[in-house]
């Protein structure tokens, strides 16, 4: 009797084990398929849509300033990107962006650590000396071909974001194109923050350098805006709707994000954040 | 004794039903790799390429798409609350020329692919609705790209996608949005066919 009450009770310690097992494997691939954001969750009540809307009071007056950018890149920025191509080969305009990015580097550094993104400040920094001093002051980006420390982009709006800071209305610059209150004072931020800003360099040099970089940026970039624009019906609410759930997802995203680097899709459907930095 | 065997057997019976029923259903990463696996080889194909071969290899392309892409599902959704205050009629209209466009865009994409990798991160499943996450690498970028699918018929369907945060039905749905109430269905519908009309115009200038 004695064995068979000892038999099942090793019986039952060994379902709780089991048990204990598949929970903890359970739990174990939940963390390791934590890295991807959650997108199942989209299924909302009309409350929490109409919660979830973009504050637009400046519609009216941003539609405007949408079909100003409109004009301004068909008749200015693209032709002089065409040009820019056709003068600047390829891998110049490369380097002269790689560069500019790691002029950049406090500012990404500062926003990183505020994120308290520690891997990825690391690698900021990391990425620094070794492009500074083997990539000749950063023209080349070693840190990237030779050690697969591809770029990190943080920026000022973000961290308000990550701290809980809404949006607040949508607004789109003219140049600048779609931006909202949360992020235009980050831009505003980022440039506070950035070493241009402390060198002795007249404002017109700064404004020519920012401009130039701009540029160089675009060069890289595909035609998406025009491509947003063939496949919408209303481009201006289709930018309005990307740029605010790309932002959102920005914030969203923090830490292991190995993708968070600056893509050419950013650079030119949402130029109000990546044109300084 | 007898009855003992008799339950053992129809437990077997039936366990082995579940298993089979549980395996019928593949994830959604197995059934929406041969879909885009599909495309990426169409598209790769030298005897496709050029403009002589355009309509073949939209024809193709297309085939290829439904088997794994839901339309129909896409176009509902795109729709929202107001799928439900139409007609039939008004719903069937507005999924042939909602396609149209989602064909229009999605080969439109396609054709600017040029060997990209595509890699499988994870999947995520809830109920009748999952989540397939992978990166397409873009000269050393990757970019992410989610599927969203729907379980339809014990298959799995891609009725979403989302690049980098921003949802391809999400997008359209607030576009519509603001042409509904504004110019209401009919509005709508004018409006898609115009856009419709402007790929034909753009399609017989490119050959």
């Amino acid at each position: 009797m004695a064995m068979i009450s000892l038999n099942t009770h090793a019986v039952r310690l060994f379902l709780l084990v089991c048990l204990l097992c598949s929970f903890e494997v359970a739990t174990v691939r939940d963390v390791s398929g934590g890295t991807q954001p959650d997108l199942l969750a989209d299924e909302m009540s009309e409350e929490e849509e109409a919660a979830g809307e973009i504050s637009d009071p400046l519609e009216p007056l941003n539609r405007v300033v949408f079909e100003f950018n409109d004009k301004l890149y068909f008749w200015g920025i693209k032709p002089l990107r065409t040009g820019y191509r056709a003068v600047v080969p390829r891998d110049i305009r490369v380097c002269l962006g790689n560069f500019v990015s790691n002029l950049a580097t406090p500012v990404v550094l500062i926003n990183t650590l505020l994120q308290g993104r520690w891997e990825d400040a690391g690698v900021v920094l990391t990425r620094f000396g070794v492009n500074t001093v083997l990539g000749v002051y950063g023209f080349g980006d070693p840190a990237a071909s030779e050690l697969g420390l591809t770029p990190r982009s943080a920026d000022f709006g973000q961290t308000l974001g990550t701290y809980g800071a809404g949006a607040g209305i949508y607004l789109c610059w003219p140049l600048f194109g779609p931006s909202n209150v949360r992020d235009s004072i980050g831009l505003v931020a980022d440039n506070i923050a950035h070493p241009l800003t402390y060198l002795d360099v007249e404002s017109a040099q700064a404004i020519s350098f920012s401009a130039g970089s701009y540029l160089n940026r675009l060069s890289l970039s595909s035609d998406y805006y025009e491509e947003m624009k063939r496949y919408s019906l209303d481009p201006y609410v289709s930018s309005r709707e990307a740029y605010h759930e790309y932002r959102n997802a920005r914030i969203g995203q923090k830490g292991e994000n190995s993708h968070s680097q600056s893509t050419p899709a950013e650079t030119e459907m949402f130029p109000a954040i990546e044109t300084q930095l | 004794m007898k009855n003992t065997l008799l339950l053992l057997f129809v437990l077997l019976g039936l366990s082995l039903c579940m298993v089979k029923s549980t395996e019928a259903i593949e994830s959604p990463t197995a059934q929406l790799k041969p879909t885009l696996k599909a495309l990426t080889d169409l598209l790769s194909d030298e005897s496709l390429k050029g403009d002589i071969n355009r309509s073949e290899r939209r024809a193709r392309i297309m085939a290829a798409i439904k088997v794994g892409f839901d339309f129909q599902e896409m176009c509902k959704r795109i729709l929202g609350r107001t799928w439900n205050e139409v007609q039939a009629e008004e719903q069937r209209q507005f999924t042939e020329l909602m396609t149209k466009l989602l064909e229009n865009v999605y080969i439109g994409k396609l054709e600017s692919y040029s060997g990209q990798q595509i890699e499988f991160l994870e999947e995520r499943v809830k109920g009748e609705r999952a989540q397939v996450s992978t990166t397409i690498d873009n000269k050393g970028v990757k970019i992410p790209v989610h599927y969203i699918l729907n379980l339809n018929d014990s298959k799995w369907m891609v009725y979403d996608i989302n690049i980098e945060g921003v949802s391809l039905v999400r997008n359209y749905m607030e576009q519509f949005k603001t042409i509904l109430r504004k110019e209401k269905f009919a509005g709508l519908i004018k409006v898609l066919e115009d856009k419709n009309k402007s790929f034909e115009v753009q399609s017989s200038a490119g050959k």
